[in-house]
């Protein structure tokens, strides 16, 4: 819509036509500033990380313990991975365990002593994993054994 | 040596056969069911608000003196509504001290819900972030503990209550302990 | 009409596998040509009438019969028409099916291909053999997992519809493959069986059973890499291999096939190893069994798993008892005939492949083992564990290790006897180069140097090293590769780049998970994830919300990735579909998550570096195991012209 009427008079227009400046270079101005602020670092835009951790560190390792924690109402996940809502209270439990700064092994007996050695999918080494633990290595062990027997058999 | 040799050659046979045996006996076994470690243990503390009267405060005391079957269920759980009738129909004869714990729900619902249904429960607690529950090692609601009059843990049934669950364990371990002094 | 003419086709083939199975029983050694005969032209009719019922099936799910109970369960009015198809053996009546059918269709492939060479009389046992088993699982179809049965329900309802995990070109092509590969063992199973009812395995036999070793091996390598591949697209998180036992279920049968493979060269070569060979024949196929037994009883928990039914459990645990207890007596009884006393040294060829065997058969062990343990403790009331990712990564590596270390050498042994100072004069320059490239090339490529790492990338790079001075060493002598040379050579280097790829993909992966509003920025390795809009977008039988983002390295041109969240319109059920841009050596994995009650979207972004090298190696095994069967064709056609 044009803005000058045929009868402004001079300082009508004047008047006018600085407004428009004005408002144009504003605008423009505006414009200009947002394409800038997208070179700006980071820090200024608020993407947060899911779980915030102080370190880098603190993040691997609480995406190592959420990997070999079972979830429990998944067809076998583990809590990294699966979008339950329990396994969302869980890793809920690990982060605040964390922040409280306890250690793998408190939070893993912690979750234990609530769920039993079935969260874990890193069977715990007592007498009754003996044979899950060492069984390879005695069945490698005795195969090769018996395998240099038979070559040296009838040398 | 001689015989090393013969049983050499039967020993795939052997193996496969305890490979038979066991997955045979893995037909009848339940993989998805997790046993709790709670058994025999106390009860674990909490302080939650009641359902009913949200400024009274339900904590371990109230298992204290009698035999509890603590019923965890939520509107949103289908397979809670199966056992809901059953266990009202339980309630009635009021030898067993029904406690329900409405897990991760909204408060409004499950009123609601109770009402319509009919409320087992004498003490209905509300655990609405599913903290305490992760305390009793819930993982899938419903699931129903059996406490004795010490408020220790006895037994953990997993999945809705049905009548032969009830007259095989339940019962009878209840009757069990009603009869062990306080 | 339909589904009856399929469930009836089913039982004619029952009727013609029987025959199968028996005719060759009434053979006296002279007269054994009619009754193979009889034999072969039950098994074409078996197939002709399993293909049927499978084109009915197909096309019950075509038409959405929702009268057959399957089709309701699987299917839905708004299902894609690829995806009808692959439905019907999306579940576990179907995918029953095609087990049958594609047993059916490598029996028609021997009868057709055998090498004519192999006497006849092996020829009808094998052909009964494979009619039994086939007549056991037919029966199984029909008794306990007929596809075809109807109900005819009060209300026209739309169907269940297929799983949208399910949903995927993965669906139309890793099934088929692995059961070629799966169900292909069956026939040098039933040589294995053929061989100790004669008494009998020379040369000639051992070179007629090789192609039927190799094709199903290169099948179930595809069909392995296949499945990972879709896993890593499908299930949101990146991962391509998770150790659960429906996965393991297929991964032992190869290892031991692997194993067979190579103990048959040496029988054929070197008349060696007979009695080991057969064994090996045996185990593979009662591995296959074993797994196809896991995926359907209910006796595991896995993502994979089919719904399970105690019945159809107890029945197909029977029936392996039967055939496989029925074979492992067999070879106990019979084996004596064919053992031989050794006559190599401790470092020659013959020693180097036993290993393998040795190695190989470990790892079967070791997965079996961590796979049933779960099972073993719940038997004997010691309560319920779990066995997952961390126990295989820890016991898994060292295993495979010293075998990929043996790789590199074994080509270059000499049968018999090798001398220790030539060896290490031939190859003290590749180690040391190896051992080189492995130290510097992390830091080249500005990673973080790891043990673990070094381990891999110097074992890779030694195979593919040593490999490729076999092959000019081949070259200068012969001035000629022959193609069962050269399918060694492919499948090695294959190995050696699946090594690779696993190596660098577990050491170097990053990710994050984050928050996001449109317009925010994330960095992940050098990466600028920029997200542009979220829109609402519509599928053939989904509503989903499609994420777009802006990929940027530096100032190089943006490229886009868009990521989903679908819900199908069936049952309302999300599924999140990842955004992936590819290039040789990275993968970059965008998983968009729900929508944040605060008015953000949850977002996990990784960076998988040499993914796709995982899925090339298999696809090189693949490659140089039907180039092996070019050699065949080849030789054949050359015995036909002299």
């Amino acid at each position: 819509m044009n803005p000058y009427k045929k009868n402004d008079n001079c300082l009508q227009l004047a008047a006018k036509m600085t407004k428009n400046y004005f408002l144009h270079a504003y605008e423009w101005l505006r414009k200009m500033l947002l394409f800038l602020l997208m070179f700006l670092p980071l820090q200024l835009f608020a993407v947060e990380d899911f779980y915030h951790f102080d370190t880098p560190a603190q993040q691997e390792r609480f995406a190592a313990l959420t990997s070999q924690l079972r979830c429990l109402v998944c067809q076998n996940q583990n809590l990294s991975e699966s979008n339950a809502p329990l396994a969302a209270d869980l890793r809920q439990q690990v982060y605040q365990h964390m922040q409280r700064g306890q250690s793998d092994k408190q939070i893993v007996d912690y979750l234990v002593a609530r769920y039993g050695d079935f969260i874990l999918y890193r069977p715990p080494i007592n007498a009754a994993t003996l044979g899950l633990w060492l069984g390879p290595l005695i069945f490698l062990f005795l195969s090769v054994l018996y395998l240099l027997f038979y070559i040296r058999k009838k040398q | 040596m001689n015989v090393l040799k013969q049983t050499r050659f039967i020993l795939p046979l052997i193996i496969f056969i305890l490979i038979f045996a066991l997955l045979w006996r893995g037909l009848n076994l339940h993989p998805n069911q997790i046993p709790s470690p709670l058994i025999g243990k106390p009860a674990p503390t909490f302080s939650l608000p009641t359902l009913f009267d949200a400024k009274k405060v339900t904590t371990n005391k109230d298992f204290f003196g009698h035999v509890t079957l603590m019923n965890v269920w939520a509107t949103w759980c289908v397979a809670c509504a199966e056992e809901h009738h059953a266990l009202v129909q339980l309630a009635q004869n009021k030898t067993v001290f029904f406690y329900g714990l409405n897990y991760k729900d909204d408060v409004t619902a499950a009123k609601k819900w109770l009402k319509q249904y009919g409320n087992p429960y004498r003490i209905v607690a509300v655990d609405q972030d599913g903290a305490a529950a992760i305390d009793w090692g819930v993982y899938g609601s419903p699931e129903t503990f059996v406490l004795d009059k010490k408020g220790m843990i006895r037994y953990k049934h997993i999945g809705p209550i049905d009548t032969d669950s009830w007259e095989k364990n339940l019962k009878p371990l209840i009757e069990k302990l009603q009869h062990e002094p306080v | 009409m339909v589904p009856e003419l399929g469930s009836f086709a089913i039982i004619l083939a029952l009727c013609f596998a029987m025959i199968q199975g028996i005719a060759p029983l009434f053979a006296r050694r002279n007269t054994s040509h009619f009754s193979k005969q009889l034999s072969t032209t039950a098994a074409i009719s078996q197939f002709i009438f399993l293909s049927i019922a499978m084109l009915c099936l197909i096309a019950s799910f075509l038409a959405n019969d929702i009268t057959v109970i399957y089709v309701r369960e699987h299917s839905h009015a708004l299902l894609p028409f690829l995806y009808r198809v692959g439905a019907a053996w999306g579940g576990h009546e179907g995918s029953l099916l095609l087990w049958c059918l594609i047993l059916a269709a490598w029996t028609v492939a021997f009868i057709l291909f055998a090498d004519k060479k192999l006497p006849l009389i092996s020829r009808a046992n094998i052909i009964m053999i494979l009619g039994f088993i086939s007549s056991g699982f037919i029966i199984f179809l029909l008794t306990t997992s007929n596809p075809f049965q109807r109900n005819f329900p009060s209300m026209l309802v739309a169907g269940n519809d297929l799983t949208p995990i399910l949903q995927d070109p993965g669906l139309i092509f890793h099934p088929p493959m692995l059961y070629m590969g799966y169900v292909g063992f069956a026939i040098g199973f039933a040589f294995a069986i053929s061989a100790l009812i004669e008494g009998k395995f020379n040369q000639e036999w051992a070179h007629a059973c090789r192609p039927w070793i190799v094709l199903p091996w290169s099948f179930l390598s595809g069909g392995i890499v296949l499945g990972s591949w879709w896993a890593y697209r499908e299930l949101g998180w990146g991962g391509w291999w998770f150790w659960d036992p429906v996965e393991n279920a297929s991964l032992l049968p190869w290892l031991s096939a692997t194993a067979l493979l190579h103990s048959l060269i040496v029988s054929e070569k070197r008349q060696s190893f007979k009695g080991w060979t057969l064994l090996l024949a045996i185990i593979t196929f009662t591995l296959s069994l074993l797994g196809t037994f896991l995926v359907r009883s209910g006796v595991l928990v896995s993502v994979h798993a089919f719904a399970s039914d105690p019945t159809r459990g107890i029945f197909l645990l029977c029936y392996l008892a039967l055939i496989i207890g029925g074979a492992f007596l067999l070879y106990g009884i019979r084996i004596k005939n064919f053992y031989q006393a050794p006559s190599f040294t401790l470092l020659s060829r013959e020693t180097f492949l036993l290993l393998n065997s040795v190695i190989l058969l470990t790892a079967v062990f070791t997965i079996m083992i961590g796979t049933l343990y779960p099972i073993i403790l719940d038997a004997l009331n010691l309560g319920k564990i779990s066995v997952g990712e961390p126990y295989f990564n820890t016991v898994f590596m060292p295993i495979i290790l010293p075998l990929l270390l043996l790789m590199g050498f074994a080509p270059h042994l000499h049968w018999k006897q090798h001398a220790v100072k030539t060896l290490w004069k031939k190859f003290h320059f590749t180690i040391l180069f190896s051992l080189l490239v492995a130290i510097l090339a992390p830091k080249i490529l500005g990673f973080t140097f790891y043990w673990l790492t070094f381990c891999g990338i110097f074992f890779a790079v030694w195979i593919m090293l040593a490999t490729l001075q076999y092959t000019y060493q081949l070259w200068k002598l012969r001035k000629k590769i022959e193609l069962q040379y050269g399918s060694m050579i492919i499948a090695h280097i294959g190995i050696a780049v699946i090594a690779l790829g696993v190596t660098i993909n577990k050491s170097y992966s990053t990710e994050r998970q984050v928050k996001m509003l449109p317009g925010d920025s994330v960095a992940l390795a050098g990466y600028q994830f920029t997200f542009v809009n979220v829109d609402e977008t519509r599928g053939p039988n989904y509503q989903a919300i499609t994420a777009t983002f802006d990929v940027q390295k530096n100032s190089s041109i943006p490229q886009t990735l868009k990521a989903e969240q679908r819900v199908y319109t069936s049952h309302q059920e999300t599924l999140s579909k990842p955004g992936i841009l590819v290039n040789p050596f990275r993968d970059l994995y965008l998983a968009l998550g729900n929508e944040l009650p605060d008015g953000g979207w949850s977002v996990r972004i990784y960076y998988k570096p040499f993914v796709r090298w995982i899925w090339t190696g298999g696809f090189l095994l693949l490659i140089g195991g039907l180039l092996s069967l070019l050699n065949y064709w080849e030789k054949r056609g050359n015995n036909e012209r002299a």
